[in-house]
């Protein structure tokens, strides 16, 4: 289970790890057999023909055929394939999902299939939309422009490289017969889809069943899940702009408890800040933690034990990223110990939990049905998967035991299957 | 001058480097051959030999002390290309050895990855190597026999990168580019017509941009066909009656 943007991205892309894919990649081969294998038919685009495409009927089916899944989850385990970027559609690109008709996809090369060891660089992409700009002759689609701009402005540095390189790409490419080039087009936008998507920007901070999918699974640092709790219950209080369900839901006694576990939350983020920020803000904003925690008399006062205050103040003399480390594991403790187990006996947290166990249902607009799809997990949900192994068991306890060799190491190869799906 | 020597054979590395990684992209899909491995490993050596030349040229010239501020914070600038462009090649050397060991070529079944394209490489490659054609002469077992070198080749080059940061001490950050953005909208290459026609095709949805884009190069081509007719037919005309006069 991965928490996505719970923390900052620091420029550093978070990448959770990925045990399926060499799985996917399995998969993705027994599809290519030309006996066995999903069905292809050519694309007939204005003058040309390119072959190797296939359906999105045909993959569910294949997929519900070859693992003996109903269509429906045969459907999730095909958007699966697409949302990590092993099959990609052909029309409407931006959504990364199998439609169960005769919508048509096609599969990605292996240079761009997803990897555990090759990250996605910002150099490339900087490449890429180099490239688009030159083809769509500087006109960008809005997120493409943006990140264009960022780009230029911090990896400045490069930039004669990226230009240089978009070109000799962009006239390697041109190369190619026809066919192929549409293609190659194709398959890097695709990828780029997949690993640099446009962001909407939502009202809602923290949807609720993000929330609550972090409160279902053990995490190693339980009480995060809780500063996010913490966190986005903030954001809502201060920024006053949100319709979120469970902003109304919280009452008065909490918001007071949580007033004073809210200075120290504040002042872990401002810590992170520092260690994580650039050189150049470092002294302002040491000076600006000092004054709004530590001084005495401070609007968000900490309560620090006196001789971690001193050994702050002292080093606050002469900043460093790392002059607040003392203090920030004085207060991680304090959480830890004090906070977190008041939480938990919260009436919030229970009413959080009960919400957790029977959720209410999510009414989603458009938008963020959207978001949601490209946002999706790419693993079966683990009740399906319980309800199944059960099923199993019951099935294999009503037949008559036919081979037990053959029973164990089937249901040991499907626990393997598994098992890597679980263990997030 | 050193100058214009070191621009051209870095023009020449970051050439070689992008049809260097356009054939990577194609390992492992319906145009991967025994061609292609042979076209990888000539375009590598090539990328190889160059990389030494430059890095030598470099070198020499950011050691001598010599030198202006303007010259060394335009070699700085250099330097941050060249190293760029190995850093690419670095990592596309790294993956097509991954994906050369994953297809093998020379098995009972194989299991090519159907992408769509089937079209072969030579051109890309006669690109990278400067030539205008490429001759096949390698045995047919390149695939397998390749990736040793391959192998030994990475480590070298991961040898001279390391080297090259010890001994050269540039700043990358400090040097400023002197492309601004958009810069690359402004070349001498034919950036239209022929490219147009590709980008029609990419989608069927009719509300796509792109359709747009070509079917107004396709309506542009047919109006200047019928322009070239209309004044072919005038001139005609005209011709006749001079000659009826």
């Amino acid at each position: 289970m991965t928490i996505k943007n719970a923390l900052r991205d620091y420029g550093q892309r978070y990448r959770p790890r990925m045990a399926c894919l060499r799985k996917a990649e399995k998969v993705l081969l027994e599809m290519q057999d030309p006996c066995a294998g999903v069905k292809s038919q050519p694309q007939r685009l204005v003058i040309t023909i390119i072959p190797h495409a296939i359906t999105g009927e045909d993959i569910i089916a294949w997929l519900a055929d070859r693992f003996q899944i109903d269509p429906q989850e045969a459907s999730s385990f095909g958007s699966m394939l697409v949302a990590l970027g092993y099959i990609y559609p052909l029309q409407d690109h931006k959504r990364l999902v199998i439609k169960p008709d005769t919508s048509l996809y096609r599969f990605q090369t292996p240079y761009f299939w997803p990897t555990q060891q090759w990250p996605v660089e910002d150099t490339d992409y900087a490449i890429y939309l180099a490239k688009r700009n030159i083809r769509k002759k500087g006109i960008l689609e809005l997120h493409e422009q943006e990140q264009y701009n960022h780009l230029h402005k911090w990896m400045n540095h490069k930039w004669d490289f990226i230009v240089m390189q978009a070109k000799e790409q962009y006239r390697a490419a041109k190369e190619r017969k026809k066919p192929d080039r549409v293609v190659f087009d194709c398959q890097e936008r695709a990828y780029w889809v997949v690993h640099r998507p446009p962001v909407r920007k939502h009202s809602q901070k923290l949807p609720l069943n993000n929330f609550v999918e972090v409160f279902e699974h053990d995490l190693p640092r339980p009480w995060h899940s809780i500063f996010i709790g913490f966190k986005s219950k903030f954001e809502l209080d201060y920024s006053k702009k949100s319709n979120f369900v469970w902003a109304s839901f919280l009452s008065e006694p909490f918001t007071c408890r949580s007033k004073i576990v809210g200075e120290n939350l504040a002042f872990w983020e401002g810590c992170e800040d520092l260690k994580w920020g650039t050189a150049v803000a470092m002294k302002e904003k040491a000076e600006q933690i000092y004054k709004t925690f530590l001084a005495r008399g401070a609007p968000r006062w900490i309560n620090i034990d006196g001789k971690t205050m001193e050994i702050t103040v002292k080093g606050l003399k002469h900043p460093h990223r790392y002059v607040l480390d003392a203090a920030q594991t004085h207060i991680y403790m304090l959480m830890k110990k004090d906070s977190y187990g008041r939480y938990l006996k919260s009436p919030v947290f229970k009413e959080t939990l009960k919400k957790a166990v029977n959720p209410e249902e999510h009414k989603f607009n458009e938008v963020q049905l959207e978001q949601n799809a490209r946002n999706r997990r790419p693993s079966l949900s683990p009740i399906i998967i319980r309800q199944q192994e059960q099923e199993q068991r019951a099935k294999m306890a009503a037949s008559a035991p036919v081979d037990i060799t053959q029973v164990m190491s089937k249901l040991s190869k499907q626990g393997k299957e598994m098992g890597p799906r679980h263990s997030k | 001058m050193g100058k214009e020597e070191c621009k051209t054979m870095l023009d020449a590395l970051n050439k070689v480097t992008a049809c260097y990684r356009h054939l990577v992209i194609a390992l492992g899909s319906t145009s991967d051959s025994q061609n292609l491995r042979e076209e990888l490993k000539k375009t590598r050596k090539k990328a190889q030999e160059l990389a030494v030349a430059n890095r030598t040229k470099l070198t020499t010239l950011l050691k001598d002390k010599t030198i202006s501020k303007e010259d060394r914070a335009e070699y700085e600038r250099l330097w941050v290309l060249f190293s760029s462009s190995m850093e690419l090649l670095e990592v596309d050397m790294k993956r097509s050895l991954e994906i050369g060991q994953d297809f093998p070529l020379k098995v009972p079944t194989r299991h090519l990855i159907q992408t769509g394209m089937t079209g072969n490489t030579n051109a890309v490659a006669a690109r990278a190597m400067s030539v205008q054609n490429m001759k096949y002469e390698a045995d047919s077992n390149i695939d397998t026999a390749d990736l040793r070198d391959l192998q030994s080749e990475i480590t070298q080059v991961s040898q001279m990168m390391e080297e090259m940061e010890m001994k050269v001490q540039v700043a990358p950050w400090a040097v400023v580019a002197k492309q601004e953005a958009g810069a690359e909208l402004k070349s001498n290459m034919s950036v239209g017509n022929s490219s147009v026609g590709v980008i029609s095709i990419c989608e069927e949805e009719p509300k796509d941009d792109e359709g747009g884009g070509g079917r107004e190069g396709g309506s542009t081509s047919i109006g200047a066909v019928l322009v070239f007719f209309v004044i072919l037919t005038v001139a005609l005309v005209l011709g006749y009656l001079v000659v009826n006069m």
